[in-house]
């Protein structure tokens, strides 16, 4: 499913649908107890929006087609087992959807706790990125706390900071690999330079072959730079003295 | 800690580098522009951007801005700053003075569509009412001036005909003379969408460019063409066309005039413009043409984008008839995904020739020599106008070297680095008595100027930009100008010097001047481009919001013109002297002549100009990449770093012009475009000679 | 001096002649006619009379000089034609 050109056009500068606003028959379905009406094909992350409700999301963004890797939208519906994440459920007239549960509240938290486990302390504090914001959408402003058992596992704070772009840089350590960066690059630009690399916790964002952004087949249209909620992905010209990791711990 | 600075605020405006006019959100840390945002809610763009508009704005604050007005007597003095009082009162005491010597028309002045419509509109009311002459042209002399031409003398209204979003519902998309991923981006990733959804995609360009393949968008048809034969070729389309019965009869019958059709079906249907006597002439496969003539006849919604590589030729006009035959005769015109639609070099050139910043014309695309039209102006300037013509910048230049013009009033162009024929230019240049240059630096045709007005970046003040596809979008300022006024202030400053007196409180005065004397911009006004986000001409009674498909009733010139399109061979031609053709392109990170990306760390990707050339041509020469090259064609010559390549054919050279050392129009003919001047960038016979290791320094 | 170098003027009186060619004889010579008209400063207008005054024109293409023949008939004042940009028309 892409975009059909009109549906570009429903677009929001003040708010992030989740998923791309579709054109359709009007649906109509309950969220969190109030009826709600958007075009067929949307997702109830993007009825759920449009309803008011605050969904946290990481992976999902209106300009890019959902994708449901990152657990943190989950929602509970009427009839359906578990926990459906509500980017990549799409909306069906009369469904009951919730937003918020106590049940929910512990499992979004929980799947953010583990993004936390690495993800630089240092740069909790004062930050404005998209994961910050969900942070604080799921208790989680202060980091993870000192006695968490998600401490002291692996990272990638180690891993060599990219900056070969005069542009942008690419941190890893704070990478949260929800593919959006890859998916601006495919589905928005069309140029396909960037991949997932590696599995499980060696994955990475990559250009190209392995190549630094600069060497790799990247042509700089910032499309992936919009993309990332996690400052991974972020204009040099933001840190004007110069991009430092805080020393390792 | 790497935590990012908090932008501080965030104004929303249009990037003022390419044609496809992008909105972006400029954001701030204490009055510094730290970054640009594209803007989610912009119509040509919808949140997308490219390295240009997105990262390459530090331009504006570079050291090499100049920030005071400065004038001096005679090119060879040191330069004199002075406020902006003394710098007006002696450019206007000049152009006087020089009037009072040789005449009311020995004076003209060029507008630039780096510039707002507003700041356009100001230049030739400036050229009108302070210089009392029609002497007023605008770059697109040099770029689109045949569009303007051959779309309307054969649809009536020389603009795209469609949005950039109506692509995503074609099925065909035929691209002629582009590179849409290098020079128009964020268009170029919307044509790849179309492309994966299913369109087909045809390419007529000399050159494999990165437009023809790339991941998961390849041409189905490449015609690449010898340089110099698109009218040859797209005769031959049509050739097929009409002799295979594939026109849409009904769709001629409704809307076009019927005698032109046959007089075109008896001149294209002719056995000269077979494709087994085209392609040999050409350098195609006859079945090539075949296939990609019946693919676009047969869409059903099929659209034509096109770009330089069409216009700027001897037969560049007649090229843009062609392709506004073929939307005709195939019915490929007036609905969602089909049309004819030129990508625009610079942010607002549709503006700068909407605007009547043309010798002949005025706003709206209508000629000096109308009475009605021009007492209209009369009436609302309180003044009365020139009736006759003036001249256009190839000839402003020609007139200069014979001593017939002497002064000219540059607005934010660089015609030395920019224009055909340097040595032409720069002998008419040193042979005027003032040059009067409004740029951001001291440009190549700044060091031949005796007045220099610090010029404002489109960071730097309110108005409008219109882009390639009508559509006009605020342009807002986000910090102060640097030299302490607007464009549009200079040019007000100077007319007022002039003695023509006249102020405007902002620019939305401006616009609504315009609106007030164009019928295509009547309903416009800077409200209601703010409500709308943009609005696309025609704006008016009959079409409140504006318009985004054209011609979808009736053509503006009423019954559709099939224009007679014979193919002449340019004079440019290889010879065993010259046995090469030379064409010129654009790369995604350099834009047009460089004067801004060139001051940026763009020059990371593309630090020089250098000539592609094919391995056959390359071995014959001894040349290898890396290797330096000295071209030289009938001209002039110049050196390049060679660099052997696949996209080029054996017998085609190809290079940028994005460096002012490389001197590529040192190299370029003074042929140009028989209906508007328009140069013959696209073809100049060369050869390539490895340059001698040891070049012979004089006087050593 | 003329006012641009006559080898221009006559290169580009010729590329317009060129472009109508193809046309009834009628409508070529309108066609360059108006061309002339709409898109010339009367300066190169005058300097091409003066040219085909001076030696008859042998370079120009005969359209051009009959096309220049129509233009200098038409006074000024009675140009009651509507200043027009495209093809030839009757």
């Amino acid at each position: 499913m892409t975009f059909i050109w009109n549906e570009l056009r429903d677009l929001r500068d003040a708010v992030d649908l989740g998923t791309p606003p579709r054109d359709g028959q009007p649906v109509t379905l309950s969220i969190d107890g109030v009826d709600t009406t958007v075009p067929a094909r949307s997702s109830v992350l993007l009825a759920a929006t449009i309803a008011g409700a605050t969904v946290p999301k990481l992976c999902a963004t209106d300009t890019l087609e959902c994708f449901g890797s990152c657990r943190v939208c989950l929602v509970e519906i009427d009839g359906r087992r578990g926990y459906p994440a509500s980017c990549t459920t799409p909306v069906e007239s009369g469904m009951v959807v919730r937003t918020t549960s106590e049940q929910l509240v512990k499992l979004r938290r929980g799947v953010v706790e583990l993004y936390l486990s690495d993800y630089p302390d240092s740069d909790i504090d004062g930050g404005w990125s998209q994961f910050h914001t969900t942070l604080a959408q799921v208790g989680l402003e202060e980091g993870l706390p000192a006695d968490h058992p998600y401490r002291g596992g692996d990272t990638h704070a180690d891993v060599p900071v990219d900056e070969s772009n005069p542009y942008f840089l690419f941190d890893p350590a704070k990478c949260i690999v929800c593919s959006r960066c890859v998916r601006a690059c495919e589905e928005i630009q069309g140029t396909f330079a960037l991949t997932i690399a590696g599995r499980g916790f060696s994955s990475q964002v990559s250009p190209s072959q392995g190549e630094s952004f600069l060497a790799s087949e990247c042509v700089s249209c910032g499309a992936c730079v919009q993309a990332c909620p996690s400052d991974a992905l972020i204009e040099k010209s933001l840190f004007p003295e110069g991009y430092h990791r805080a020393d390792p711990r | 800690m790497p935590i990012p600075v908090k932008p501080d605020r965030s104004v929303t405006t249009t990037c003022a580098y390419c044609g496809v006019g992008c909105g972006f959100k400029a954001e701030t840390v204490e009055g510094r522009v730290v970054r640009m945002i594209p803007w989610k809610e912009g119509k040509a763009n919808h949140g997308h951007s490219c390295i240009k508009g997105r990262f390459a704005f530090d331009y504006y604050q570079h050291p090499d801005r100049i920030t005071t007005p400065m004038i001096r007597k005679n090119v060879d003095d040191p330069w004199q700053e002075v406020d902006w009082d003394t710098a007006f009162a002696y450019a206007a005491g000049e152009f006087k003075r020089i009037q009072a010597e040789h005449g009311t028309t020995s004076v003209g002045a060029v507008s630039s569509s780096r510039c707002t419509n507003e700041e356009i509109f100001l230049m030739q009311k400036f050229a009108r009412v302070a210089l009392r002459n029609n002497n007023i042209d605008n770059c697109s002399r040099i770029c689109h001036s045949p569009t303007q031409f051959g779309l309307s003398a054969t649809l009536g209204a020389g603009a795209a005909s469609q949005h950039f979003d109506s692509i995503l519902q074609s099925d065909v998309v035929l691209v002629v003379g582009a590179n849409p991923t290098e020079g128009h981006p964020v268009f170029g990733s919307m044509m790849k969408r179309a492309v994966r959804r299913g369109a087909r995609l045809l390419v007529i360009d000399p050159r494999r460019t990165e437009t023809v393949d790339s991941p998961h968008c390849r041409a189905e048809v490449h015609l690449a063409l010898r340089p110099g034969t698109n009218v040859l070729v797209l005769n031959s389309v049509a050739h097929v066309i009409v002799r295979e019965r594939l026109y849409n009869e009904a769709f001629v019958r409704a809307r076009c005039d019927g005698d032109d059709f046959e007089l075109w079906m008896d001149l294209v249907g002719d056995d000269r413009y077979s494709p087994d006597v085209v392609g040999p002439e050409a350098g195609l496969d006859p079945d090539d043409i075949r296939r990609l003539a019946r693919i676009y006849a047969g869409g059903p919604n099929s659209t034509i984008y096109y770009g330089l590589g069409v216009t700027e030729h001897s037969q560049g006009s007649t090229g843009v008839m062609c392709l506004g035959n073929l939307t005709m005769a195939t019915g490929m015109v007036g609905r969602e995904g089909v049309g004819v639609n030129p990508l625009r070099g610079q942010g607002n050139v549709q503006g700068g020739s909407c605007l009547g910043s043309w010798p002949h014309m005025l706003t709206g695309y209508r000629f000096v020599t109308d009475d009605v039209v021009r007492g209209s102006f009369e009436d609302e300037w309180k003044i009365t106008l020139d009736s006759e013509p003036g001249l256009r910048l190839p000839n402003m230049f020609d007139a200069a070297v014979t001593g017939s013009f002497k002064a000219i009033y540059i607005q934010g162009e660089d015609p030395i680095q920019s224009d055909p024929n340097r040595h032409h230019v720069e002998a008419a240049l040193r042979s005027m008595e003032c040059v009067v240059v409004q740029d951001l630096y001291l440009s190549e045709t700044a060091k031949l100027a005796h007045v220099f007005f610090p010029g404002s970046s489109s960071l730097e003040k309110d108005g409008t930009f219109t882009n390639a596809e009508r559509r006009v979008s605020m342009v807002r300022k986000v910090i102060e100008p640097l030299g302490g006024l607007a464009d549009w202030q200079i040019t007000v400053g100077f007319m007022n010097a002039m003695g023509y007196e006249c102020h405007y409180d902002h620019p939305s005065e401006v616009l609504d001047e315009i609106a007030r004397t164009s019928p295509a911009y009547s309903g416009m006004s800077f409200d209601k481009i703010e409500a709308l986000g943009s609005v696309q001409w025609p704006c008016n009674t009959d079409a409140p919001e504006g318009t985004e498909v054209l011609h979808t009733v009736t053509f503006p010139r009423g019954k559709g013109s099939f224009m007679l399109t014979g193919y002449l061979p340019t004079s440019e031609r290889a010879t065993d002297q010259y046995p090469l053709l030379l064409t010129t392109g654009r790369i995604l990170s350099q834009y047009n002549v460089g004067t801004q990306t060139r001051r940026t760390a763009n020059v990371a990707w593309h630090d020089d100009d250098v000539l592609e050339i094919s391995a056959d041509d390359a071995a014959g020469r001894g040349l290898s990449s890396g290797d330096r090259a000295t071209i030289t064609s009938r001209y002039g010559s110049t050196e390049l770093t060679v660099s052997i390549s696949e996209r080029v054919n054996p017998g085609v050279v190809y290079t940028t012009f994005h460096f002012a050392h490389t001197m590529v129009n040192n190299l370029t003919s003074d042929l140009d475009d028989w209906a508007t001047n328009c140069p013959e960038y696209k073809v100049t016979a060369v050869d390539v000679v490895r340059a001698s290791i040891a070049q012979p320094v004089a006087g050593s | 001096m003329s006012f641009i170098e006559t080898e221009r003027l006559v290169t580009m009186a010729n590329q317009i002649a060129d472009f109508f060619a193809p046309y009834p004889s009628a409508r070529r010579i309108e066609g360059v006619r108006n061309h002339l008209r709409n898109y010339w400063d009367p300066r190169m207008r005058q300097a091409l009379y003066d040219h085909i005054d001076a030696t008859g024109g042998p370079e120009l293409r005969p359209h051009v000089l009959e096309a220049v023949a129509v233009l200098r008939e038409a006074a000024p004042a009675t140009e009651a034609k509507k200043a027009y940009a495209g093809p030839p028309r009757d």
